[in-house]
């Protein structure tokens, strides 16, 4: 009875120390896993900010668009891809790809705007309408005749939605301001949908 | 009590009949003044300020579309018994929605454009002749439904008075009950065009132009050859290329009557 006792009450201690233990082993354990893990975090958000998946060659993401401009051999627009910095909003990459199709082709390609035209911003909407407010250089700058108001609407339009899964629709805005057309032909009331007509196969 | 609620009903019915035999009979009055053509009207393309395309050699689009328009008013009104009208007939600034404005309320019948193209590339040529493209969203596909079968509704139910948007809204829309005549117009105005100019044809398009979209009759704009290209310039500039320009839309002009009528 008393051995017993005794084994009884040396086992409560011992049970006691070995909970003790276990439950400080958990929480070295939890301490130390969860270090590593925060510090494994903080590893790729610093070396790898924005894209982890791109982390092999550049570090800078890039997003390759595909710019429409006008060739002197025909009245089609032509595509010539082009690249630009990703990221972050679709209308950030959207400004920088209408700067590239001002910019002009780097293939011997004519512009449909005119170089001075600046992109002052492009706004994206949830339902798909993408709006673009250029300088007034871009009505000022050119004498339009049809054909080549259409290519400088369609250049703008189809870049953009060609690109941008985000964009279904694009409207034109003139130095902040709603106009009637570029140059007395298209109408720039609405909102227009991209026209692939226009672009050589 | 009995007495006067028999009489009302009475006083109403035969209130409403008279209305909807006057309505009737406006409508077919109407009916049958949209189907002859009185007026055409005639929009020279740009004009003031607004100089439109310029040619290598100086030639401004303002004042080849005054000087076409001028000598196609004076075919028709020589040869067909309309009133032809012009949206300008000197060098002045029009808005493009006093231009459409002009046709509405002249009654227009018919609206042509005339333009002289340009386009960057300096090879761009021909002639071509343009109607509008819808682009239209849902809810305007369903009023064009119902607009092309009763198309006299947008003369009739417009009060030109009220500035309201609904208005707006049906003007802004105006072309879209025209869009099979206006095809058919460009169709033979492009046929003769080709066949009397000798350039390339470039065919019949359709484009969102906003003269067109407020125009209530068949409207069509007329490119007539390429101001950007040298060698075209030199054409459009002279008087006897204006004159045949303007020869071919009348007589494409009167084609599309003999269908019709």
């Amino acid at each position: 009875m008393a051995a017993n006792k005794g084994k009884g009450v040396l086992s409560r201690p011992a049970l006691v120390l070995g909970g003790l233990a276990f439950v400080l082993l958990v929480l070295v354990v939890i301490f130390f896993t969860g270090g590593v893990g925060e510090k494994v975090k903080r590893f790729v958000d610093a070396n790898v900010p924005k894209s982890p998946e791109t982390s092999g060659a550049s570090a800078a993401a890039v997003k390759t668009v595909t710019l429409f401009f006008i060739s002197d051999d025909d009245d089609a627009l032509h595509k010539e891809t082009r690249e630009i910095a990703a990221g972050p909003t679709a209308a950030d990459e959207a400004e920088r790809a209408l700067a590239e199709l001002v910019r002009g082709s780097e293939k011997g390609f004519l512009s449909p705007l005119p170089p001075q035209t600046k992109v002052r911003q492009v706004f994206v909407a949830k339902d798909g309408l993408a709006t673009v407010d250029f300088s007034r250089d871009i009505a000022d700058k050119f004498a339009y005749g049809s054909s080549s108001e259409l290519a400088a609407v369609y250049a703008v339009v189809d870049t953009l939605v060609y690109n941008f899964e985000a964009i279904k629709k694009v409207v034109i805005l003139v130095e902040g301001s709603e106009r009637d057309t570029l140059g007395g032909h298209v109408d720039l009331s609405r909102a227009f949908s991209p026209d692939y007509s226009l672009v050589a196969k | 009590m009995r007495i006067s609620r028999t009489t009302r009903a009475a006083i109403s019915a035969a209130v409403l009949t008279a209305l909807s035999v006057c309505l009737l009979l406006t409508a077919g009055a109407l009916a049958g003044q949209a189907r002859r053509i009185q007026t055409v009207v005639i929009d020279p393309g740009h004009g003031g300020i607004e100089t439109g395309a310029k040619g290598r050699f100086g030639n401004l689009e303002k004042d080849i579309t005054l000087s076409i328009s001028l000598k196609l008013k004076a075919l028709i009104e020589k040869n067909m018994g309309f009133e032809v009208v012009l949206t300008r007939d000197r060098d002045v600034d029009v808005s493009l929605e006093n231009r459409s404005a002009a046709a509405n309320n002249h009654k227009a019948g018919l609206f042509i454009s005339i333009h002289a193209n340009g386009a960057v590339q300096k090879k761009a040529a021909g002639s071509e002749t343009f109607f509008l493209s819808l682009n239209a969203t849902d809810e305007e596909t369903r009023r064009l439904a119902y607009l092309e079968n009763n198309s006299n509704d947008l003369q009739t139910h417009i009060d030109p008075s009220t500035d309201d948007d609904l208005m707006m809204i049906l003007w802004d829309m105006a072309q879209t009950a025209y869009v099979k005549e206006s095809s058919r117009l460009a169709e033979f105005v492009q046929i003769e065009l080709d066949s009397m100019l000798g350039l390339r044809n470039r065919g019949i398009k359709q484009a969102p132009f906003k003269i067109l979209r407020g125009v209530a009759c068949p409207a069509i704009l007329v490119e007539a050859a390429f101001l950007s290209n040298p060698d075209e310039e030199q054409k459009l500039a002279s008087d006897a290329y204006q004159n045949r320009v303007a020869e071919a839309i009348y007589r494409g002009l009167a084609r599309f009557l003999k269908l019709t009528e």
